[in-house]
């Protein structure tokens, strides 16, 4: 039995759904000019923007749901990007500038032979599964030590930006074998298909279509299920979860893998579209960028998220190009302002005006 | 001094259900809990009282887990005649086990309904994979109802936690503990901040739990503990002083001395 | 030649100061050598013997311009003076070394003046041991450390002249291992053998590598078995020990100085996240705004009086409390648009603080633009003070004494003073502190303009150590916000503590793992000290369980 909420749920659902297809559609079949052409370079713009948002979703998971704010979600992205970068550098084969099998930058630091733990990233489907299983990995060992030790709150946040700060350093070392503060670049293909074919474009656009849909259904499957209403309740008051018999440790644990997992695979899906990736992504103030999307957008509300990074990286776009001398003080001005004043975001801003509205229309009802 | 204290229950004529003997605890070497000992039987109705810094928080962290002791043991002896010690367990097994806590400070998610908040209280389905494929059963539906007569929040069934007030906070923490289907209930100043109304009712709620469940309350009210009281243990310096009824320990001169000549002191704590 | 032309270009600096003293007492060194370069024959000898007693550079400066043709004599009517036509283009007299402005007719009339190849062979000797007989102490080391280890054998009776003149002891020491050095190479069998173990007994770390090669050389003539290869072999063990030493406790003081950098910059968040509950995401910007009010008031200084002028010295001691009261007016203005929201919402606080930080970091780019600015040490921050071989450098010592100076300064005022009560009050239960009459929003400013104004402090002090830029602050922060968090929030003695010991850990890792390595071990380690301590080193025990 579907309540009328369901319905507008599935409603908004299918809308969006919808609308993120019109734009590869419209690059396809579309008008060469106009105001209906879309180019390929805004299609994978676009997809970019769409693997942000997925990104926000997950961070979303952890701290609008679960109150758990985690500055180490640049970290996973990164870490799923890296996995499938390393896929990619190999595809690139002898065509890189050395002429040489082995990836540009190894050349230039003089490796003879391909590093052991590289070999297996010349197959697709196991650099698709790092991509998920190394964020997930370490999310376990971090979140283990983490919760068992009852690291919460804003220490929890400390130390997950410590951890970054950490790793981060580690992947700007030239032996470290990703290739340093270069990191990767100048992919030539994916699966057999060019990067630069516009219809690899329209199939990463689709694949990060289809990984937000999938996001935004694991998400409300999970609130709508008992595990979602207690990840709430860890959010209000963890002790008394505790002393209802639930072992918070493994719910959270639980949940900061799957927020890892989520937020390395959009780092995958990303580092195509981009073309490239090095360590500054996951640098501690990326991460706190996440965190500025999902308040912008509204915490612990299903799209909010999603709006928050898109218009964000709109906004950002749009003022780097136009006052790229004070882009970052009309961002940190706008998100002081955000914390203050809107601390639900633009959905919550929605819904007050909304509220408003109806408490009108109702006074006005009772008058007449 | 000695003759007071009591190393064994005072009746031995109904079982057992929790025992603490010879259990230490230092912090920083502070003597929080020195040597203490308590039993509690099946059904009954404690009041645990004593000065600041008496140790009774500790006391209740050592029985859930929150807290672990130096030395001694704390015993729970379970239905089947199997008694479990609780010193190694951690809180969330405690409480699994069917020790309930209610704090001292209203605790209740304030995010879902009055509702959701019995849902996830009911001892079902604990796991993480197990509460992601929980359905509401008829008999859990019933078994909420029950509570919500308890605690006579009937008609705010789907209002959110957060809207209530703080009494009606308190008993529905309470009726949180409830739906657990505890054995001990252990209660940190309910009547904490309530009104004269509040109070009272709130020890009529207690009162209509003894027998069905065993409870420890803590208070400092000597009020409600008037109204409460069957049998009274004083705390002082991690120590039983007395027990006994509240009459006698009222008339001890011991208690008198550490604890009621000082009873001014009350309100400041609040 | 050229190079210790150079040399003695680079202490004519340092004596700057010292030269009128010098003429003062003696027949100027100009004077002298103007004499000299007009000389001839015996004269020439003697005025020689006298200049052997002077230690001015400026007289290897004249001598450098005589050699070189660059020393001309005037003729005119009345009488002759002798000039030097120096690379700036500029003529001087010899023996004043005053600027002396000819006619074009005057220039076409000059003579050059050469020095004789006579003159040259006896100068030689004079110019290269110049150094030793310098009025500096230091120069003094500097010149006999270098002769040692040149090992020229012309050194040898310079060396040992200079042995039997010399009363600073220092100085005596540093002469003494040289000679020792040079005889390694100029000495005979028996001169060699004492001169190893002089240098075994000195620990002399520089005479390593000559021990070394008197090693292989007696090595290679097989007399491995001979006493000065056994005393060699001897001498290299006790010296390698003593090297470990040194770098074990040059690691330790490295630590100390990290540690209370780290502790300046930590005390300050300690304030404001464990007294205050707020995150200060910002707190490294406060900390630039200090290196950037120590900039500007260098700038000032050079401005007004001159980057070598004695007042320049003093820029620093006035720019201490500058950057404070900078960097806690800043932070008391911040306080009352935007903190005072945020009291007891931690995470809103560790957002809003960031986007705080964004914009003062751009600000800081366009005002002073984004490459680092400079930031000189005075003079008397400038060099090293020895013990027992070990030397630290003034800077970091300073720098440990600000530390202390802050914490006891810091103590004072939370346990000693009013405000301090009324913060600590206010820390404890902001409800009753209100009630019983403390002025909270009051003490809270000054509370969090007191941790702002610690921050620029160490800003102050780390531009003394590091760079002015506008990330100066973000590298300390991560760091800093480790320090609070292991030291248990709230408490300053643990803040401290916690500082010291990860500036040792990390400097302790350093030589070992690299840079890199060492800051990773060290976040790893705090993760696994949080299993066994996870409140922190002084965890506070609350009553409620809801904190």
């Amino acid at each position: 039995m579907l309540t009328a909420e369901n319905k507008k749920e599935i409603g908004i659902f299918g809308l969006v759904a919808c609308l993120l297809m019109l734009i590869p559609g419209l690059n396809a079949w579309g008008p060469d000019g106009g105001l209906f052409a879309v180019s390929s370079f805004q299609v994978s713009l676009w997809g970019k923007y769409l693997t942000y948002a997925i990104l926000a979703m997950s961070l979303n998971l952890l701290w609008g749901y679960t109150g758990l704010l985690c500055l180490c979600q640049s970290l996973f992205f990164a870490l799923g990007g890296y996995a499938m970068g390393m896929y990619l550098m190999l595809m690139i084969g002898d065509r890189g500038a050395y002429q040489s099998d082995l990836p540009d930058f190894m050349v230039f630091l003089g490796y003879q032979e391909l590093p052991f733990h590289w070999v297996p990233f010349n197959n697709f489907w196991f650099a698709a599964g790092a991509v998920l299983w190394v964020p997930g990995l370490v999310a376990l060992i971090f979140g283990f030590l983490a919760f068992r030790s009852r690291i919460k709150g804003v220490y929890f946040s400390i130390l997950t930006q410590a951890l970054t700060y950490a790793v981060c350093l580690l992947f700007f070392r030239n032996d470290f074998t990703f290739g340093g503060n270069n990191g990767f670049t100048d992919f030539k293909d994916i699966l057999g298909y060019s990067l630069n074919d516009s219809g690899t474009t329209r199939g990463l656009y689709i694949a990060s279509a289809l990984l937000l849909l999938t996001t935004y259904l694991i998400t409300s499957g999970l609130l709508a299920s008992k595990l979602g209403k207690v990840q709430q309740a860890i959010r209000d008051s963890e002790n008394r979860v505790l002393f209802s018999g639930y072992s918070t440790t493994s719910f959270k644990l639980v949940i900061f893998i799957l927020s890892a997992m989520i937020a390395g695979a959009a780092g995958a899906l990303y580092v195509p579209q981009v073309g490239g990736i090095n360590p500054s992504l996951m640098e501690a103030a990326k991460s706190l960028e996440v965190v500025v999307w999902v308040a912008v957008g509204g915490r612990g509300t299903k799209w909010g998220p999603v709006i928050g990074a898109i218009l964000v990286n709109m906004f950002k776009s749009y003022t780097t190009q136009a006052f790229p001398d004070y882009w970052l003080i009309i961002m940190g001005s706008m998100f002081v302002l955000v914390v203050l004043f809107m601390p639900d975001g633009i959905v919550g801003v929605y819904k007050q005006v909304k509220n408003k509205i109806a408490q009108k229309r109702s006074l006005q009802i009772k008058e007449a | 001094m000695s003759d007071n204290l009591h190393h064994g229950p005072l009746y031995r004529d109904t079982p057992l259900i929790l025992s603490v003997s010879g259990v230490n605890k230092a912090f920083d070497g502070f003597k929080a809990i020195d040597d203490l000992n308590f039993y509690l039987e099946e059904g009954e109705l404690r009041t645990v009282i004593g000065p600041n810094g008496a140790g009774k928080s500790t006391f209740m962290d050592i029985i859930t887990g929150c807290t672990r002791p130096d030395s001694g043991s704390v015993t729970l002896h379970a239905n089947d005649g199997h008694d479990v010690n609780l010193v190694k367990l951690k809180e969330f097994e405690i409480n699994r086990l069917g020790i309930g806590r209610k704090f001292q400070t209203p605790s209740v998610y304030k995010s879902h309904t009055v509702y959701d908040n019995l849902v996830l209280s009911l001892n079902r389905a604990r796991g993480v994979l197990k509460t992601f494929f929980y359905k509401e059963t008829a008999e859990d539906r019933e078994c909420i109802m029950e509570v919500l007569k308890t605690i006579r929040l009937e008609s705010r069934v789907h209002d959110l936690a957060g809207m209530l007030s703080h009494g009606q906070k308190q008993w529905l923490e309470i009726g949180m503990l409830l739906a657990q289907g505890p054995r001990i209930l252990l209660i940190d100043e309910p009547a904490a901040g309530m009104s004269d109304e509040e109070t009272e009712r709130t020890g009529e709620l207690l009162l209509g739990l003894e027998k069905k469940h065993s409870l420890i309350v803590i208070e400092h009210d000597m009020e409600f503990i008037r109204q409460i009281a069957r049998k009274v243990t004083v705390l002082h310096q991690g120590h039983v002083l007395k027990e006994g009824t509240f009459d006698r320990v009222q008339s001890d001169p011991a208690v008198v001395e550490v604890y009621l000549g000082r009873q001014g002191k009350k309100d400041t704590n609040k | 030649m050229r190079s210790i032309f150079k040399h003695v270009v680079g202490y004519s600096f340092c004596i700057f100061s010292l030269l009128g003293m010098l003429a003062a007492e003696e027949r100027s060194a100009r004077l002298v050598m103007s004499e000299l370069i007009m000389a001839s024959g015996d004269e020439q000898t003697a005025l020689i013997e006298e200049i052997e007693n002077y230690g001015d550079p400026v007289i290897a400066e004249i001598y450098q311009a005589w050699r070189t043709g660059g020393v001309y004599t005037l003729k005119s009517n009345t009488d002759l003076q002798l000039l030097e036509f120096t690379a700036q283009q500029e003529w001087v007299s010899v023996a004043s070394g005053d600027l002396v402005s000819l006619s074009e007719g005057d220039v076409a009339n000059v003579k050059k003046e050469r020095a004789k190849r006579s003159v040259r062979k006896l100068m030689k000797g004079i110019i290269d041991t110049l150094g030793l007989k310098a009025k500096d102490a230091s120069v003094r080391i500097d010149s006999a450390i270098k002769m040692g280890r040149s090992q020229k054998p012309e050194f040898v009776p310079a060396l040992e002249a200079r042995l039997i003149l010399e009363t600073s002891s220092e100085v005596k020491e540093a002469v003494e291992e040289a000679l020792a050095i040079s005889l390694l190479k100029n000495g005979n069998a028996d001169q060699k053998l004492t001169a190893v173990k002089d240098l075994a007994a000195m620990k002399s770390i520089a005479a390593r590598g000559f021990i070394d090669e008197v090693l292989l050389d007696e090595q290679e003539a097989s007399r491995e078995t001979e006493p000065l290869a056994e005393a060699s072999a001897n001498a290299l063990l006790v010296i390698e020990e003593h090297l470990k030493i040194m770098e074990f406790l040059g690691s330790f003081f490295r630590g100390f100085s990290t540690g209370s950098v780290l502790l300046i910059v930590s005390f300050g968040l300690a304030i404001t996240f464990g007294l205050m509950g707020i995150i200060n995401m910002a707190h490294g910007e406060f900390v630039a705004i200090g290196g950037y009010t120590t900039y500007m008031v260098q700038t000032l200084f050079i401005d007004t009086w001159g980057l070598s002028s004695e007042a320049f010295g003093w820029y620093f001691v006035i720019s201490l409390p500058l950057s404070f009261l900078a960097a806690a007016g800043i932070g008391l203005l911040l306080e009352k648009t935007v903190i005072r929201f945020l009291y007891r919402r931690p995470l809103e606080s560790l957002l809003c603080t960031w986007g705080i930080s964004m914009v003062m970091q751009q600000g800081f780019r366009l005002i002073f633009g984004a490459a680092n600015v400079q930031v000189n040490n005075p003079t008397w921050l400038m060099g090293n003070l020895s013990l027992g071989g070990f030397s630290m450098s003034y800077t970091r010592l300073f720098i440990m004494f600000i530390a202390l100076l802050v914490v006891i300064l810091t103590w004072l005022l939370l346990r000693k003073t009013n405000l301090g009560l009324h913060i600590r009050a206010v820390m404890q239960n902001r409800g009753m502190a209100s009630s019983l009459g403390i002025p909270v929003a009051r003490v809270n400013s000054m509370t969090f303009a007191l941790g702002c104004g610690l921050a620029g402090l160490g800003g102050s002090v780390l531009s003394q150590i590091g760079n002015v830029g506008p990330l100066m602050g973000q590298q300390y922060i991560v760091d800093s916000f480790m320090v609070v968090v292991i030291g248990s929030v709230g408490n300053l003695l643990g803040a401290g503590i916690s500082a010291m010991g990860i500036g040792l850990v990390d400097q302790l890792l350093q030589p070992s793992l690299g840079p890199v390595m060492g800051k990773i071990t060290v976040f790893f380690v705090i993760i696994l000290f949080l299993q066994w301590r996870p409140g922190g080193l002084f965890p506070t025990r609350s009553r409620s369980l809801e904190d």
